[in-house]
């Protein structure tokens, strides 16, 4: 092997991708010429440098959270499906399906989601769309900490026109809202803050078919229920379940007539 | 198994390295988790079709096209069609200041400025070789060129490092100046 053969080598040889036999001539050239052996080690001193001096970026927690806590709402999502109807939490009732609804949600997970939102459990219904925001940064489209601001907001593009309690006594600070899909229908949903967790209420109008009131962990999350006001409150959140029941219950209340 | 179970045996695990490709190539760390996040949804929609041992590559091929989708939707200038033109784009080593590259010697950033530095299509193959050691046939998929167009980038890429001024390498070139 000479040295134009070896130059065009020596890379592959460094990377371990040449053959045995390729590899035995290359080191057989390489004791013999100096040039090509200062020129690999050039290649593993560039190797060497860069694994040692530039970083290899490791997820962020808060990301990495994020997509496990996809991936295990889906998860939760498919164990529902499975399970029998009789264990089912049907929060609200009838609604029939907006097509355009359905072509909405598509670019998220794909139809196999779809089909099982047809009977799924609104709890976990809600954690996924809770999840799903987060994750795509969609948590808010309306962002106001005024709460004249969020409900002509949520009342222009709704059947419904969703109160919206300003409950900053209370420590949680309304940050804004959006309108997500919760069983098959557009649902005002309120987005607070306490500390540095969000908390997602979707706010819907009472149905005569009401399932009873309920706490739930769904995957890490908790989903508190309360109705008041005519309304139906589901809050999802990762705060402490006794904090977030209470918040919702007060929600209720504050959005009633005083 | 199920889709979700199956996300998180398979794509998972690769989130470091997900996060690291999107990291070097947008060069912007809330960028790469957004690029990471579209990629994770992406990768949650076709996670049927992914066989176990190939999974490192075909996240990290989804991770780098949600990057391309992301930036020519945000940052359409930075997409250069030719090598070439790349080159020529990219930092003009005349231009720098030679005091401050002397200043930057001592700077342990200094190679992954000049790693920053490199044109998009040299980056890339860099990365994918230097930290997630993938083999060339493995960077030919995840880039979508030829094997051949991997090793000649690859070349240059580590020349561009090599000539940069940000950065005094020992060894030199093929005239083994070091030492």
């Amino acid at each position: 092997m000479n040295c134009n053969d070896a130059a065009a080598l020596i890379a592959a040889y460094a990377d371990g991708e040449t053959s045995l036999l390729q590899s035995h001539s290359i080191r057989r050239h390489l004791q013999g010429c100096a040039a090509c052996a200062a020129q690999l080690e050039a290649l593993t001193t560039l190797r060497t440098r860069i694994r040692a001096e530039a970083p290899r970026h490791s997820a962020p927690p808060a990301l990495r959270a994020r997509v496990l806590a996809t991936a295990d709402a889906l998860s939760q999502t498919s164990a529902t499906r499975r399970r029998a109807d009789g264990d089912r939490w049907r929060w609200m009732g009838g609604g029939a399906l907006a097509g355009s609804a359905a072509t909405l949600l598509a670019w998220f997970v794909g139809t196999a989601i779809i089909e099982a939102r047809v009977n799924e459990d609104v709890a976990v219904e809600a954690v996924t769309s809770h999840v799903r925001a987060t994750l795509g940064n969609h948590l808010i489209q309306v962002a106001s900490s005024n709460q004249h601001t969020v409900k002509p907001w949520l009342s222009a593009r709704l059947d419904y026109s969703p109160p919206v309690p300003d409950m900053t006594a209370d420590g949680y600070t309304l940050v804004g809202g959006r309108v997500d899909y919760l069983d098959r229908r557009p649902i005002a949903t309120l987005v607070y803050r306490v500390r540095d967790h969000n908390i997602d209420v979707f706010v819907s109008p009472s149905r005569s078919r009401l399932a009873p009131s309920d706490l739930r962990a769904v995957r890490g999350f908790n989903v508190a229920h309360a109705s008041g006001a005519d309304m139906e409150w589901l809050a999802v959140s990762d705060v402490n379940a006794a904090e977030l029941t209470a918040f919702v219950q007060k929600l209720a209340v504050d959005a009633g007539p005083r | 198994m199920s889709d979700p179970k199956r996300f998180e045996a398979l794509v998972v695990p690769h989130l470091d390295a997900a996060y690291n490709l999107a990291r070097w190539l947008a060069r912007d760390a809330h960028d790469a988790e957004d690029v990471v996040q579209d990629a994770c949804v992406r990768a949650l929609k076709y996670i049927a079709s992914v066989e176990r041992g190939d999974a490192r590559a075909w996240f990290l091929t989804i991770v780098r096209n949600a990057f391309y989708d992301w930036l020519r939707r945000n940052r359409p200038a930075e997409i250069v069609p030719g090598e070439d033109e790349a080159i020529e784009r990219a930092v003009d080593p005349a231009a720098i200041d030679p005091e401050q590259a002397a200043v930057r010697l001592s700077d342990a950033r200094a190679l992954s400025d000049a790693i920053a530095a490199l044109p998009l299509q040299f980056r890339e193959v860099l990365i994918l070789r230097e930290f997630e050691d993938m083999s060339y046939k493995e960077i030919a998929r995840v880039a979508d060129i030829p094997v051949g167009t991997v090793m000649s980038r690859l070349a240059r890429a580590r020349g561009l490092l090599q000539r940069s001024p940000l950065l005094q390498l020992i060894g030199g070139q093929a005239s083994g100046s070091a030492s």
